[in-house]
């Protein structure tokens, strides 16, 4: 990424070091998720695939495992989303 | 040195509004969602019945096959309205002769209830009274009917649903390319980039914010559409035409269970926090490796 000259208008050089925060950030951070999340990213990314899961499991695997599996596999994926997200 | 207790205080009538009329509910309604409520049962009140409620859903055919109608819905008009939107901001950028008079007459069907919008293009489309079947039969020889084709019902809405909401769109859009600043276009057209090259590297990262927030707002309309479509084609034909809110409040199974009607709301809050979410990943420009 080029260095832009002090003369460089605002808009610019904020775009700039926002692009620069979030290659920084990606590079302490490198988790395993295509886009930049946070903590809280994370979190609801996590709450959603638990909803989703449960929904599909009372559809489609309910009559071969119990629901609770799902609650148990769904929790795991969230941990794992929020720890290496 | 700003003081939090100032921003706190002048904050706290509309949190304490949100709290009261929004949240509340909302909790309500998911707590509702767990419970069996059905108005004509023998006992009165409330029974937790855990997850059947939404284990009964996921297997209503009729409920699915209204999410994916609705789903066919939003996607036809949002992206219709945004492109036309895009297209008569950019006109209204320019001048024209009649740029006053075109900008009013296009704003008007904003002013207009949904329900009179549905209304007024039920009597364009009634069969062996509207202008619309009337004249498609006698220019073209194509036989409309909204009562009996479901496709046409649903290209129909979509249709009204763009007339409606396009107005909207085009002045979010125009208030986005209004605030464009000029020099990184000026810069652009220096630098030899075309129209396209314009459009696609300057004015559409600029316009992304206008555009997440218009299209958020379309999502969640169209997904809870119900006074326009129903009074066009009463949800039919039959149960064809019939999306998941015309489905909620119509269906007797959901409007006699609250329980049941509850997991209804939620689901379908599910449904547009993930389209919505899904498009805020699409738009905004968060993808790792992107650079805004």
């Amino acid at each position: 990424m080029a260095n832009l000259p002090p003369s460089a208008p605002p808009y610019q050089r904020e775009e700039e070091v926002g692009a620069r925060q979030r290659l920084a950030r990606s590079d302490k951070e490198p988790g395993f998720l295509p886009i930049y999340t946070n903590a809280f990213d994370r979190v609801f990314i996590s709450l959603v695939i638990l909803i989703g899961i449960h929904l599909l499991w009372l559809r489609f695997m309910e009559p071969a495992l119990p629901i609770e599996v799902a609650t148990v596999i769904s929790l795991a994926i969230g941990i794992y989303i929020v720890r290496r997200g | 040195m700003r003081n939090p207790r100032v921003g706190w205080a002048l904050l706290s009538p509309t949190l304490i509004i949100l709290l009261i009329f929004g949240f509340a509910p909302f909790i309500y309604v998911l707590v509702v969602g767990f419970f069996d409520w059905n108005v004509f049962a023998a006992e009165d009140g409330l029974r937790f019945n855990g997850l059947d409620n939404f284990r009964r859903l996921v297997f209503d055919d009729l409920f699915l096959s209204s999410v994916g109608l609705t789903i066919r819905f939003a996607v036809f008009a949002i992206v219709s309205e945004i492109v036309l939107g895009f297209v008569l901001a950019q006109m209204l950028t320019r001048s024209f002769p009649g740029k006053s008079l075109f900008r009013i007459i296009h704003t008007f069907p904003l002013m207009v209830a949904p329900i009179a919008v549905g209304a007024i293009w039920r009597l364009l489309v009634i069969p062996g009274f509207g202008p619309v079947p009337f004249f498609l039969d006698r220019w073209l020889g194509l036989t409309y009917q909204i009562g009996t084709y479901p496709d046409q019902a649903l290209m129909t809405s979509v249709l009204m649903d763009i007339w409606h909401w396009t107005p909207f769109v085009t002045l979010t859009m125009l208030a986005g390319l209004s605030s464009i600043p000029r020099e990184p276009v000026e810069q652009a057209k220096v630098d030899g980039a075309n129209r396209l090259q314009v459009f696609w590297y300057v004015t559409l990262p600029f316009l992304r914010p206008v555009l997440l927030t218009t299209v958020f707002i379309r999502i969640m309309d169209a997904i809870r559409t119900v006074d326009e479509v129903w009074m066009l084609a009463g949800g039919g034909p039959g149960t064809r035409f019939t999306g998941i809110y015309i489905w909620r409040v119509t269906s007797p199974a959901a409007s006699a269970d609250w329980g049941y009607g509850s997991s209804v709301s939620l689901i379908t809050l599910y449904l547009t926090i993930v389209l919505c979410w899904l498009l805020f990943i699409a738009i905004s420009g968060r993808r790792k490796g992107e650079v805004e």
